[in-house]
């Protein structure tokens, strides 16, 4: 990407240089806190991966089995071939794409507004996206879908927006990612050092040129970490997306993990499998971008 | 509220302390116009979703708090005015006071848990190895990963009054007698355990933010500090704090208003029927919504809710808005 | 810089993309497909009773599509009262039948016929009350369920249980016989019975001649403090104490007390008939124990006779913002007629109608439910008993009296108290 990430990493490196010994063992206490700290975060996620692999009648047990002892595929047979997998799972991709797109678009643009003008109703501007997200999504969700259904009745509208519509549980989604999304960009916006867009201007470049060039890689990690937000919910929310996709064509990963569970009990070792599953886009998405933050772009950028 | 500032809305926070004049002149006369219109235009799409979508809802929520709205009125699509009788009701109900206290209390130390340990861990990540590092964030990602119905699942398994890992590992460990130790009997250790389920579960968001802050810290400033001879805890309160303080805020406000909010993993947890020992205000504005079928009480509750959730943020808010005007 | 471009069209293709798939679509239910709501029990046990509903309706009606959508449990009524707010609720919905009462009061269905229906002569008695408000008829039963002592046989003789119990003391007796034989172990239970399975300790108080609630000149009345009710939920509390090691707090599906059974400290435990297969499940029970497993009516404290049981159960109703009324009825006459049923029953259910309780009768794994479900009890036919049942009262007195947090006629009378109050007034 640009010249900004090829910089390493610098974690706050002593400077002066120290006994190295001293440093070594401190070092290792430090890796080993992290250690330990993975392990004790990890231990549901292993858990839940541990059940995937499973055979049914292993999973409840006395006595934890640490280690599948007789891992099987079988659920994660089962669970992708459950009726509609795969419209869902290509539901939920399309659905997360979209979100996270136009949510970094559209929040980046409107932290810019926020953090760097001065304006006629900034402040309740401000606050209003604060209150946006006060608001219990279970109280919203007849009002929701009182409107939604009328917006069916809304000539072209109703190809977008409205009941058993992508789009419409798209829409909302983009309402409860937005707020979010614009509040901590103008956070990292407000961090950047004043300096660094002084020293664009002075450069000669236009305003909108120092935004670009300086500003955009400057809240990389802000972009990132918003991403992350935005994937999260968006591919983890299930009520919205139970109540507003009626056909079954329609629906999302989350509502299909719900159908494992009947009122003859939940079918653990498939429900597991396919929450491993779920998980996989995550990890790889941050995978991708995680780069960004792991980089120092500032160090990078006061240099360049 | 905010006016325009005196020499326009114009200038910039930063161009604002740079005064260069023929540069701003050459700026004014060119771009006067795009400028004013600039912030609006950038605002003008994200509030265009927000208020499409939401503006109506609000209105209809707000209205219904003041209806009787059951499912009679449901079905035929009209509520009755009762004006602010669903106010007085659920302000005599001292079940009510009973549930917000508990629900503030509840929200008081799950944030602070969650903001230290968040903090904590990220500053850990700067110390620990790459492998360690990647190790370490991809974990925080794979908790962050976990839908919140699986994730409480999980939990509900760990603590599992019969079958679960962790009254086995707490007998194994000598810590006590934990078999068939039932969690839930006791709203105390009940709530210890949503406590610790939900901490886990915000940590990595508010780490991995924290952590992102973290790389935006201009080096230069950190290892002029430590030439200075600050040490690693002035460090981080000189220098790293008040240049991520815009991000604390805002971690800290939405933390309050997510955990303010707790629901699922309460009602999951407790198959759908948590006894009134567990109830939190959302559970309370549930129940009244969609198991009593009072939507008018509901609503009422929500609103509620939010002027609390407005007071509780009000100290962050104004340390926000003030935030951007420092400059 | 490439890979910055390639990623903005990258993602402006992502959107393109996915924007044309939201966009695309079919409108809302119109002539030409009638939309039903099932519970997804119907789709991963007895989808063959779907399959063939829907070719009986297609054959009659050619041009008009079934869409059954499945739904989850915990949250079909939230969605059902959106789509009702919204006016665009199914055509057919399933609710189950402790739930219908709310909805009929407040008009959510559409008045019914009773007559065009298949068996409607013979349907359960207890089905068809909770299809019933003020004498008029707003649903169609669908199936039922009943609940018997499910219990391992192989215990039983090694505790010298000669045969099964007549009456409730000779099941207490016989439990303790149990838990002096292998309650040794500290995970064994003689019944397994949860704290809070209302279910199946309410049946202790109808069994005595008591009633949860009684309703006397238009009110109701909470009477679990009446004399009979105390003295059987002091049995109740005989079970929790000497018989089980079930927790207090949970129910009976978490974790599935079927599964719980399969594990193999348990003696006997309350199920419905379909928790007999679902114990012995070669994915999750242990169908080494099906050589050993049986079931019999739960005894009456009265010897000779049958506790009643909750006869539990589904109906099937048309929602009034339906505009296929007479569609509707006639894809639910093709799920009701007895060749559906059939299949259901072979699920392990109850079908709807007396008619085919001999096909359980005769298959000796659902004779017992079907003996038990001859008496049964169901809850008061009030609209605002949903409210109690939500507002978790009878839960929580159970708990209570579990725990030992407060003692049987206190607990019963703050339960009855709350009874009569939520039954009157709604909160």
């Amino acid at each position: 990407m640009s010249s900004v990430t090829q910089i390493a990493p610098t974690p706050v490196a002593p400077v002066v240089t120290r006994p190295t010994r001293r440093r070594r063992v401190r070092k290792a206490a430090w890796n080993l806190l992290g250690v330990i700290v993975f392990l004790v975060m990890v231990f549901p996620v292993y858990w839940m991966i541990a059940t995937a692999f499973k055979p049914g009648h292993d999973i409840l047990s006395y006595t934890p089995q640490w280690i599948p002892t007789h891992p099987t595929l079988s659920n994660f047979h089962d669970a992708t071939h459950m009726p509609f997998f795969w419209d869902a799972a290509k539901n939920s991709l399309i659905v997360v794409s979209i979100v996270v797109a136009l949510s970094l678009v559209l929040a980046f643009l409107a932290a810019l507004a926020l953090a760097k003008f001065r304006f006629y109703g900034r402040r309740p501007f401000i606050v209003l996206i604060l209150g946006v997200q006060m608001v219990p999504l279970a109280a919203l969700i007849i009002p929701l879908y009182i409107m939604m259904s009328r917006l069916n009745d809304v000539k072209g509208v109703n190809h977008v927006l409205g009941v058993d519509k992508l789009g419409g549980v798209i829409a909302m989604y983009l309402t409860f990612v937005l707020p979010f999304a614009v509040w901590t960009l103008r956070g990292f916006l407000l961090g950047v050092p004043k300096e660094l867009e002084e020293s664009a201007m002075v450069d000669g470049t236009t305003r909108f040129g120092a935004f670009v060039r300086i500003l955009l890689p400057l809240v990389g990690p802000g972009l990132v970490a918003t991403s992350i937000f935005a994937f999260i919910q968006a591919w983890n929310e299930f009520i919205i997306a139970y109540v507003f996709l009626h056909t079954p064509q329609k629906q999302t990963l989350m509502v299909w993990l719900a159908s494992f569970t009947t009122l003859r009990g939940t079918d653990w070792g498939p429900l597991m499998a396919g929450a491993t599953l779920c998980s996989l886009p995550v990890i790889v998405f941050f995978l991708l971008v995680q780069r960004r933050i792991a980089f120092g772009l500032t160090a990078g950028a006061v240099k360049g | 509220m905010s006016r325009l500032a005196p020499e326009g809305a114009v200038a910039s926070v930063a161009e604002s302390e740079f005064t260069l004049a023929s540069r701003r002149r050459r700026r004014f006369t060119r771009h006067r116009l795009g400028h004013i219109a600039a912030p609006y235009a950038l605002l003008a799409p994200a509030a265009a979703v927000i208020g499409v979508i939401l503006a109506y809802p609000m209105y209809q929520l707000v209205r219904m708090s003041f209806q009787k709205y059951g499912l009679f009125e449901l079905i035929r699509h009209k509520g009755r005015w009762i004006g602010t009788a669903n106010y007085a009701s659920i302000f005599n109900d001292a079940e009510f006071w009973r549930v917000v206290l508990r629900t503030v209390a509840f929200t008081a130390v799950c944030v602070s848990l969650t903001m230290v340990a968040g903090t904590a861990i990220a500053l850990l990540l700067l110390q620990v190895s790459r492998v360690v590092r990647i190790a370490l964030t991809t974990g925080l990602v794979l908790v962050w990963s976990m839908p919140v119905i699986v994730a409480v699942d999980i939990w509900r398994w760990m603590v599992d009054y019969e079958f679960g890992v962790a009254n086995w590992t707490l007998t194994k460990l000598h810590v006590g007698n934990f078999v068939r130790h039932d969690w839930f009997a006791n709203p105390w250790t009940g709530f210890g355990v949503f406590t610790l389920l939900i901490v886990w579960g915000a940590i990595p968001f508010v780490a991995i933010t924290v952590y992102a802050g973290l790389a935006q810290v201009p080096q230069e400033l950190l290892e002029a500090a430590e030439i200075d001879g600050a040490r690693p805890w002035a460090v981080f309160r000189e220098v790293t704090l008040p240049l991520l303080k815009p991000i604390f805020v805002i971690l800290t406000s939405l933390s309050i208003i997510w955990d303010f909010q707790v629901f699922q993993q309460i009602w999951v947890m407790l198959d759908a029927r948590p006894t009134s020992d567990y109830y939190t205000m959302a559970i309370y504005a549930f129940h009244q919504s969609f198991q009593i079928s009072e939507y008018g009480l509901g609503a009422a509750i929500a609103v509620v809710m939010v002027l609390f959730m407005f007071a509780a943020t009000l100290v962050y808010l104004r340390q926000m808005l003030k935030a951007g005007e420092v400059h | 810089m490439k890979a910055r471009y390639l990623v903005v069209a990258l993602l402006a293709a992502m959107v393109a993309v996915a924007a044309s798939a939201a966009s695309g679509g079919t409108n809302r239910a119109q002539a030409g497909k009638i939309v039903v709501w099932l519970q997804n029990d119907a789709q991963n046990g007895w989808p063959e009773a779907v399959a063939l509903a829907n070719r009986n309706f297609k054959a009659q009606h050619p041009d008009v599509d079934v869409d059954v959508q499945y739904q989850s449990w915990g949250t079909h009524l939230t969605k059902f009262d959106a789509a009702l707010a919204g006016g665009d609720a199914p055509d057919v919905i399933e609710l189950g039948n402790s739930e219908m009462s709310k909805y009929m009061a407040a008009g959510a269905f559409k008045r019914l016929t009773q007559s065009p229906f298949p068996n409607n002569k013979t349907w359960l008695t207890g089905l068809k009350v909770s299809c019933q408000y003020n004498g008029k008829l707003y649903g169609v039963p669908y199936y039922a369920g009943a609940r018997a002592v499910i219990y391992r046989k192989d215990q039983y003789a090694k505790a010298g249980i000669k045969s099964t119990p007549k009456s409730l003391s000779q099941f207490v007796a016989d439990g303790k016989k149990l838990m002096k034989t292998y309650g040794k172990d500290s995970g064994y239970s003689a019944v397994y019975f949860p704290g809070k399975y209302w279910y199946a300790a309410m049946s202790f108080v109808y069994d005595y001649g008591g009633q949860i609630a009684v309703q006397k000149g238009g009110k109701w009345k909470g009477t679990l403090n009446s004399p009979q009710a105390i003295q059987a939920l002091n049995q109740v509390k005989t079970v929790f104490k000497s018989l089980t090691r079930a927790s207090r707090t949970t129910d009976e599906a978490n974790p599935q007390q079927a599964l719980v059974f399969a594990k193999g400290k348990v003696g006997s435990f309350i199920g419905n008939g379909w928790e007999w297969p679902y114990a012995l499940d070669a994915k999750l029970g242990n169908p080494a124990l099906a050589p050993v497993i049986g079931a019999y009516p739960m005894p009456s404290h009265i010897k000779g006779r049958f506790m009643p049981t909750f006869l539990g159960g589904s109906d099937l109703a048309i929602p009034v913002t339906t505009k296929n009324q007479s569609l509707a009825a006639d894809w639910i006459k093709a799920f009701t007629g007895n060749a559906a049923e059939s299949e259901i029953a072979k699920a392990g259910n109850i079908a709807n109608t007396t008619k085919l309780l001999a096909y359980n009768a005769s298959n000796p794994k659902l004779a017992p439910f079907a003996r038990a479900a001859k008496y049964s009890w169901f809850v008061p036919t009030s609209p605002n008993w949903a409210n109690v049942e939500n507002g978790n009262v009878l839960q929580n007195m159970l708990v209570s009296i579990a725990t030992g947090r407060a003692s049987v006629k206190a607990a019963a009378n703050s339960a009855s108290k709350q009874i009569t109050r939520i039954l009157n007034t709604g909160a």
